[in-house]
């Protein structure tokens, strides 16, 4: 005969429950740790212990995680705007409009997708910025680093983000959008010889129409990101074989200097299937007692207060700054000023700064400004790892005394990015009039 | 290291809490719900409290495929197609009803003739007034802005871009105004209007189009908006712009506003040809048909031919003629109905057979009146008919070469 829980028994039971959320849990070994990381599927790219120094706040400032995770922020918030938007001329404005009023919280998926879209340019320039103050592209005394690959993956990734940007800027099909890419593919038709070609490439025709807007639809959803998250994993593996962060090869350096005991190395294998020795062969120089902390909780907690903390920051800023749509796209209005994508303004700027007449012969702004500057810094960027010949002891320090003078010359092209960003973003009026922050724009005319 | 780490985490937690919990507050407390509340309270004490049940709920659209218009406004105005809501406050007032009925909401929307944001679900947006969208609600707020007395004077811009074409039109007081303008001051002498007129001045077709930046706001004072712009250039063209040829017509200002909403009205659209009034479909008849068929209608066959008889059937000696041919000529009907039916007229016409049976019974419905009408007007036919012959036949007899007729009655 069956008997009705007892008051006791269903009380026993909430508090079963209870204790199920608040679970914790904390490794009582280092074998416990260990194991909890190789078990896992999510957390098998990381290494069962790590060093301080790497999870630190102020020597990454964690901006790839954050980079990260605002791409992962973003393919959550654009799988359901990819069902709900529809990448045709006729409908495509029309449907970000009801996104915006009629779609349950589709004003806020498309906000968030927009802000973690500008703060990720944001962040992945300032981790290259980071990457290089800190000598963290140059190999350390490690066998098999090839941490210049990963530095120019970096870079790639710079480029694919810029694109997924720009590509996704045009969908909303609006005033600021079709402009935006007017500029932005004018810009690129300046390029020596195949700029036209380039143009009407990336268009599908000679002006930006249905055949733009399905291509730019098609990569902005689907090869960019994939680009993306391949060449991440890769990045994220090249971070594992360089033996982790930069700073670590510091920490086995001055361990040798100390001349302590030498510490005995293990050998382990990745779940028997790598072959040879591993990362961890090389990061265990370090004194992993004095140096060295489980990455299960310490990492994984980490992460999560990083993730959460940037999630906390984007929802902040899409709460308080709604997501612009002008008018309808319309080809024949041009409106004043016809701006770039923020992150392009520096070129917007350059092209103009670089377009003056001598003598009769007028200097070809979008030639200098738009493609050679910029190109020039990418090729740069890119060979800047095997010409940089400075002593190993500056890998993974800040500011490193003997790579000062690069680092003062890269300081200065940054700046000079950001002065004309800011000036391109916030001190261009009509007419690309310059107006300073306390000179109010003249009010454009209305129909009505 | 980590000590302050789960400090940071709580507040993450929390920060990432509240925008949640805002987000949903939002979601559920929308600005509409309010005022659909608050109708149904007014529906409850006017009509009494089973009337609720016949006012929608949630967010109501009005999608017209074919002026590619979605409009939500009926969300908040929910009285508009209601009886009984003439004298109550905004928004939820009834429409004018006679205006309805030639425009029902179905077909038309709200913001095709009102402006606004037909997308939005909030008052601001809805109503136009924020960045970015051109067309606002062509109400008060805007005709106060031009100090125009009637506050319905602006829509009449979006009246014009369907009945463009029309003289005048009932209820458009300031286009029909300026419209007689246009043709009272030949305004077509310079200007191209609608593929007519002079080159000295632009084309204003689609003037209505230009983008308000193309105009020069230098010498003008008030709101820089290119309405603003074509009122005061109205007035004094001169003054705005000094090399102009324009004369100064000396409109008062009621007249040049009238203008400048009809210059402003004159846009390119997107509007299928039913919509726009004083289109007709149908094939145009040649100058010749149609002066015909006047022709007949004026004639001693004008009954059969408003009858619709004359689709089918000649009456030739009444000046009737057929296109079709079909049946045969209705002059010789008398004689005609009785070889063929073995009936008489009068009985024919009452109980048809044949093809003519159904077309009677379906498409051409005759009174008893409308019969022995008929069956006069025919019989005169067959007279005029008769009387030919015999003097066909006379003319024959006596003058057998003399005018050689084109076609010469069979044997």
């Amino acid at each position: 005969m069956a008997t009705k829980p007892t008051v006791w028994a269903r009380l026993k039971n909430q508090r079963a429950t209870w204790e199920k959320i608040k679970w914790t849990w904390v490794p009582e070994t280092n074998r416990e740790a260990g194991d909890s990381v190789v078990r896992n599927f999510l957390l098998h790219w990381f290494p069962a212990k790590v060093t301080r120094q790497s999870l630190s706040w102020n020597y990454s400032f964690w901006l790839g995680t954050i980079s990260a995770v605002l791409f992962l922020i973003l393919i959550v918030t654009g799988i359901p705007l990819m069902f709900l938007y529809v990448p045709s001329v006729e409908r495509a404005y029309l449907s970000v409009k009801d996104i915006e009023f009629t779609v349950s919280f589709g004003w806020f998926l498309r906000g968030l997708h927009r802000v973690s879209a500008h703060l990720m340019v944001a962040v992945v320039f300032l981790h290259l910025v980071r990457v290089f103050l800190a000598g963290a592209y140059k190999n350390g005394t490690a066998a098999k680093q090839n941490r210049p690959l990963n530095w120019i993956i970096g870079i790639t990734l710079l480029l694919l983000t810029l694109l997924l940007s720009f590509t996704g800027y045009l969908l909303p099909w609006d005033q600021l959008a079709y402009w935006a890419i007017t500029v932005g593919t004018n810009i690129a038709s300046a390029a020596p010889v195949v700029g036209e070609q380039l143009r009407f490439f990336l268009l599908g025709g000679s002006t930006i129409d249905q055949n733009t807007l399905i291509r730019f639809y098609v990569l902005h959803c689907f090869f960019l990101p994939l680009g993306v998250l391949l060449l991440f994993s890769y990045h994220m593996w090249r971070v594992r074989k360089d033996g982790g962060l930069a700073c670590v090869d510091q920490l086995s350096l001055e361990q040798k200097k100390e001349n302590a005991q030498p510490i005995k190395s293990k050998t382990y294998s990745l779940l028997g299937i790598a072959s040879g020795r591993t990362v961890h062969v090389e990061t265990s120089i370090v004194d992993e007692d004095k140096h060295t902390v489980a990455s299960s909780p310490n990492l994984t907690r980490r992460l999560l207060l990083v993730s959460l903390g940037t999630l906390a920051v984007s929802v902040v800023l899409t709460v308080l700054f709604r997501a612009p749509l002008e008018a309808a796209a319309n080809p024949t209005v041009t409106p004043n000023p016809a701006k770039a994508p923020w992150y392009f303004l520096w070129l917007q700027e350059l092209v103009t700064l670089t377009t003056f007449t001598i003598g009769g012969i007028t200097i070809n702004g979008a030639l200098i400004g738009g493609i050679f500057v910029p190109g020039i810094l990418v090729v740069a960027a890119i060979v800047w790892p095997y010409l940089d010949k400075s002593p190993v002891s500056t890998v993974g320090v800040w500011m490193a005394r003997a790579r000062r003078r690069q680092n003062i010359v890269f300081l200065i092209i940054v700046a000079a990015i950001l002065v004309l960003t800011i000036v391109g973003t916030y001190l261009r009026g009509p007419y690309w009039d310059f107006y300073w922050p306390w000179q109010s724009w003249p009010t454009m005319p209305r129909k009505f | 290291m980590f000590k302050k780490d789960s400090i940071l985490l709580y507040s993450f937690g929390g920060v990432v809490f509240i925008i949640t919990a805002i987000v949903f507050w939002n979601y559920y407390t929308p600005e509409w719900k309010g005022y659909q509340n608050e109708f149904q309270d007014l529906v409850a004490t006017k009509f009494g409290a089973e009337k609720i049940q016949q006012v929608p709920q949630g967010l109501q659209q009005i999608w017209v495929e074919d002026l590619n218009r979605v409009d939500r406004c009926t969300t908040c105005h929910q009285g508009m197609e209601w009886k009984g809501l003439d004298n109550v406050a905004h928004p939820f007032k009834s429409h004018p009803q006679e205006i309805l009925k030639k425009h029902p909401l179905s077909q038309y929307g709200c913001t095709v003739c009102h402006g606004g944001q037909g997308f939005a679900t909030d008052m601001e947006s809805a109503h136009g007034f924020v960045e970015h969208w051109e067309e606002p609600l062509m109400g008060k707020q805007v005709s106060d802005l031009y100090l125009i007395k009637d506050r319905r004077a602006m829509m009449q811009i979006n009246c014009n871009s369907c009945h463009r074409y029309d003289r005048e039109t009932k209820g458009a007081d300031y286009i029909n105004q300026a419209k007689q303008l246009v043709a009272e001051k030949n305004c077509r002498a310079c200007h191209t209007i609608n593929d007519r007129g002079g080159t000295i001045g632009p084309d204003l077709t689609y003037v209505g189009d230009k983008s308000p930046e193309q105009y020069d706001y230098s010498r003008m004072l008030g709101v820089k908006t290119a309405f603003a712009w074509h009122v005061s250039h109205l007035q004094n063209p001169k003054a705005l712009v000094p090399e102009t040829v324009m004369p100064n017509f000396g409109f008062n200002s009621r007249d040049a506003q009238a203008l400048g909403l009809l210059v402003m009205s004159w846009r390119r659209t997107t509007i299928p040809a039913r919509y726009l009034s004083g289109v007709k479909f149908s094939e145009q008849q040649t100058a010749e048909e149609a002066e015909k068929e006047k022709r007949m209608l004026e004639g001693e066959g004008a009954f059969f031919v408003k009858k619709g008889c004359f689709v089918c059937h000649s009456v030739s000696t009444l000046g009737v003629e057929s296109a079709s041919k079909i049946g045969p000529d209705l002059s010789e009907a008398v004689t005609d109905v009785q070889s063929r039916f073995g009936k008489q007229l009068e009985d024919f016409l009452n109980n048809p057979t044949g093809t003519m049976a159904v077309v009677l019974s379906t498409q051409i419905i005759l009174s008893p009146e409308e019969k022995r009408e008929a069956v006069e007007k025919l019989k005169i036919a067959y007279q005029k008919k008769v009387e030919q012959q015999t003097q066909s036949a006379a003319a024959q007899n006596t003058r057998p070469q003399a005018t050689p007729s084109p076609s010469p009655p069979k044997r």
